[in-house]
């Protein structure tokens, strides 16, 4: 008796051990924290992105939105050693800032794009492309004079021909460039010419003209199409993407392609991210995934450059996406790696400036 | 008689402005309940159409939860720290012949006018460079300590009226000081009490700047509303400042009846 | 007992602005290139003197349009003053965010002030009100007008009025006898509430970033952004600035107010 007793408590303790290992093991499954904007894009990136991957690897992913200071957070996080995120969504400006305060890690492409499927651009050393934006003029339609319409800087800057309460972004990356386009310099010598002493000394010279005709200098996407749509401003440059609810609201506006800025945002990994073979799982479903980057779009218009996209897109809304060839012709290509080395300058001259 | 006459007019024009400085002071706030109740995606008055959606959404939506509740804890917290630490010193200051009592109740009272970009951006330096990782701690402490002013006018207030017979009495029964107090001094002195912490509540609940600056990655109440101000103007604002309003002014008009009221029991 | 207050104090209000005035020497090494942008550039010392004047203006305005309302609700009979006071609390207790995003909605160009204007004919096209120095002021004042109504009514209820009386016995008229005998009896509080309202308005931050535009930025703003791009070193700069000249001030105003309660007091009773 005493023998069944002991056999009988040693199957019991194996037993306990296997359910306390099998459980243990259940509850290791893989992590995955993704940050970026909140509001309508997290929404649509649950939807279409997060819920099917989190089933199909099997992987925990919390989204954060990080609207306000994220460059900020993710330094102080990079910096203090307890990196919380493990993909962070960097706009154009925001990228070349990560790249320079060292923030983030190499992209593997071998898991992000194996075929080699996306186009040079978009595959950068620190971050992988996942959507192109423009920066373009929007107007209200119904606050210009008759018959009349703005097609280009020129006109914006043109006050007795176009009066009206207008708005400027408040960041030097946005502005120099539609000043120099104002003043007549030529889409492709943009750059170049904005390298130059003379060339920089231009553009503020340019500004200065517009400067008091601004009313506000805005701090995000969502102000400028606030103020559009409030009226209390008529003519603002703007993100393509947001310009589609306003019109659905009963607002009338239009947007200006011509001299449009076309930027693209990436998807980055911080340095010292905890979950990095995850982080590179989202990145590629991101980047190379056509069919749901056709969903994605319906949404937030913001197309990126996973091959064959184009069968997923109806032709209608695909003229009034940025990657349309007609809109493509008349917009320059924003040059990151110009305000990667000059931003920390030209920045202070411009905040000086605009205080004054 | 024309001076009677040129007296009442001008007793009147005074009522009339006074009514109109109030409206100016009120005015602003009444329409936000009107808007909080439209059903337009923008920002529009007057409404077009009715309904609770803003409502809907700020109960649905988690950033806002999330934020109101960080509010809440931390004003919870920093309403129970200031009553205690400032009623002790309140204590300190006005049994005690302290050598600098004078001083120390300036010094008590100092925070309410250094302006909070000041502290907020002198904690922020602080606790960078103790290399302090958790903000909450440091936003309660920071909160408690520009509320701590408000405990000590007001419970000090208080307890200036209080008659100290009765713990006196307590004491010769052989009551030790603790109990004497506890049974004899503090029921007198609990309204204000409640008064100051509410008080001290709605200095943190409400606080923008400070929580600003401390916090990074969560957001204060105050924090959500101000981004969203900058950013973005939607209709969900009015919702949230409907219900703030309405939570503070039965809060504070309740505190601020238990503070009259402890005056009048307190004064003979 | 007081032990906790005051380790609390030192640790979040003493030790802290300490630590500005080291960050703005020390960064890391002690260097003076902080001390040398604020002065060197004109515009830093600009939005100083712009701070200074909108701080000034809001508590002269403030303390002249509260003057009246404090004497109203003094005169009351005493079991009526709260209820009248209440009307005057309940606008001080709402968050500041709160009434600022009020003014955005009052003000805008399809706000209520100009929606009513059009509808009622008398202008053709909406004026830009948001967004102005205007905005700010109208905005700053309501928030700060309550605490210099309390504090006037508070000096104002400690006047015997029995003075007032004896000067009308005496003889003055009822205008006389409030200029020569009440006025200045209150004069002292109404410059302690200026005072408080003045270093109230230099710190603020919330109602020029909200409703003003972009020439209406006040220092504290300027600390915002400087703390925004990391730049901790030139913000303690800034905020010593604005601490320094808040308080330099507010001793101009002590002195100068002193003068002037010597001036109309003096000789008089």
């Amino acid at each position: 008796m005493k023998q069944a007793n002991v056999y009988i408590l040693r199957l019991l303790a194996a037993l306990m051990s296997m359910v306390i290992f099998i459980g243990h093991a259940n509850t290791q499954s893989r992590e995955l924290v993704v940050a970026g904007a909140g509001g309508v894009v997290a929404n649509t990136s649950q939807q279409i992105y997060l819920d099917p991957l989190s089933l199909d690897h099997d992987i925990n992913i919390t989204r954060v939105s990080a609207e306000a200071r994220r460059m900020a957070q993710l330094e102080a996080m990079v910096r203090s050693g307890n990196v919380l995120w493990d993909t962070v969504e960097l706009s154009a400006s925001d990228y070349p800032i990560g790249v320079k305060k060292d923030l983030l890690q190499r992209i593997d492409y071998n898991i992000v794009d194996p075929m080699q499927l996306l186009p040079a651009l978009s595959r950068r050393e620190f971050g992988v492309a996942v959507s192109a934006y423009s920066r373009v003029l929007v107007v209200r339609s119904d606050k210009l004079p008759d018959g009349d319409t703005l097609s280009s800087w020129a006109d914006f800057w043109n006050v007795g021909k176009f009066p009206g309460p207008r708005s400027l972004s408040g960041r030097p990356e946005d502005n120099l460039e539609f000043a120099l386009l104002a003043d007549g310099v030529p889409l492709d010598k943009l750059y170049e010419v904005l390298s130059t002493e003379e060339g920089l000394d231009r553009a503020f010279s340019k500004l200065d003209e517009i400067k008091p005709h601004i009313t506000v200098w805005w701090r995000s996407g969502a102000q400028s199409v606030q103020l559009l749509s409030d009226g209390e401003i008529y003519f603002s440059t703007t993100f393509n993407g947001r310009v589609s609810a306003v019109r659905e609201s009963g607002i009338p506006v239009e947007i200006v392609w011509n001299g449009g800025a076309l930027h693209l945002s990436f998807l980055g990994i911080p340095k010292g991210a905890k979950n990095v073979e995850e982080a590179h799982i989202y990145a590629h479903e991101r980047a190379t995934n056509a069919e749901k980057m056709g969903q994605y779009i319906k949404v937030i218009p913001y197309p990126g450059f996973a091959a064959g996209l184009t069968d997923y897109v109806d032709p209608e809304e695909f003229v009034s996406l940025p990657t349309h060839p007609d809109n493509l012709l008349v917009q320059f290509s924003a040059n990151e790696e110009f305000w990667v080395d000059n931003l920390e300058k030209i920045e202070e001259r411009w905040n000086e400036w605009l205080l004054q | 008689m024309l001076q009677k006459l040129s007296a009442s007019i001008s007793r009147w024009a005074l009522s009339a402005y006074f009514y109109l400085i109030v409206f100016y002071l009120i005015f602003p706030v009444l329409i936000i309940f009107p808007i909080s109740l439209s059903n337009n995606t923008f920002l529009r008055f007057p409404p077009s159409n009715f309904g609770i959606r803003w409502y809907q959404t700020f109960v649905n939506d988690p950033a806002w939860m999330e934020a109101t509740i960080l509010s809440f804890s931390v004003a919870i917290s920093v309403s129970i720290l200031a009553t205690v630490i400032g009623t002790m010193a309140v204590l300190a200051l006005e049994r005690r012949k302290l050598r600098f009592s004078n001083l120390l109740s300036y010094f008590m009272s100092s925070p309410l006018l250094i302006p909070h970009i000041f502290i907020a951006l002198g904690v922020l330096i602080f606790t960078i460079s103790l290399g302090v990782e958790n903000s909450i701690f440091a936003l309660i402490g920071a909160h408690t300590a520009i509320a701590i002013p408000y405990v000590v006018l007001i419970v000090g207030a208080s307890h200036r009226q209080l008659d100290l017979t009765l713990e006196r009495a307590a004491r010769v029964l052989g009551a030790g000081p603790i109990r004497a107090f506890f049974a004899a001094a503090f029921p007198s002195l609990l309204p204000s009490v409640v008064a100051a912490a509410v008080f001290a509540f709605f200095v943190s609940f409400d606080e923008l700047v400070i929580a600003q600056f401390l916090m990074n990655g969560r957001e204060t109440l105050p924090m959500r509303i101000w981004a969203d101000l900058r950013l973005e103007l939607r209709p969900t604002i009015a919702a949230v400042s409907s219900l703030l309003i309405i939570l503070t002014t039965v809060a504070m008009l309740l505190a601020e009846l238990l503070r009259r009221r402890t005056a009048s029991l307190t004064s003979t | 007992m007081i032990w906790p207050a005051l380790i609390l104090l030192f640790m979040f209000i003493l030790a802290p602005a300490i630590e500005i005035f080291r960050a703005s020497i020390f960064d890391p090494e002690f260097t003076t290139e902080h001390i040398n942008r604020i002065f060197g550039r004109d515009i830093y010392l600009t939005i100083l003197w712009r701070t200074i004047k909108v701080s000034l203006v809001v508590s002269v305005l403030c303390a002249v349009i509260a003057y009246p309302v404090a004497y109203f609700i003094v005169k009351r009979p005493r079991q009526q003053q709260f209820a009248f006071l209440f009307l005057i609390f309940v606008p001080m207790w709402m968050n500041i965010l709160i009434r600022t995003y009020a003014w955005m909605v009052v003000l805008g160009r399809e706000g209520i002030i100009n929606s009513t204007m059009i509808a009622l004919g008398l202008i053709d096209e909406s004026i830009q009100m948001l967004f102005t120095s205007g905005a700010v002021y109208v905005s700053m004042i309501q928030i700060l007008l309550p605490i210099q109504i309390v504090t006037c009514y508070s000096a104002m209820t400690e006047i015997d009025f029995d003075l007032v009386r004896a000067a009308r016995i005496l003889g003055a008229s009822p205008a006389q006898a409030l200029r020569r005998v009440f006025l200045p009896l209150s004069l002292d509080g109404t410059i302690t509430g200026m005072i408080i309202v003045f270093m109230l308005s230099m710190g603020f931050f919330i109602t020029p970033a909200l409703v003003g535009g972009p020439t209406d930025l006040m220092l504290a703003n300027l600390i915002e952004m400087q703390v925004e791009q990391l730049n901790w070193g030139f913000a303690a700069t800034i905020a010593i600035l604005l601490f320094t000249s808040t308080l330099l001030f507010v001793l101009v105003i002590r002195s100068l107010s002193k003068m002037l309660t010597k001036f109309l007091g003096g000789g008089n009773l």
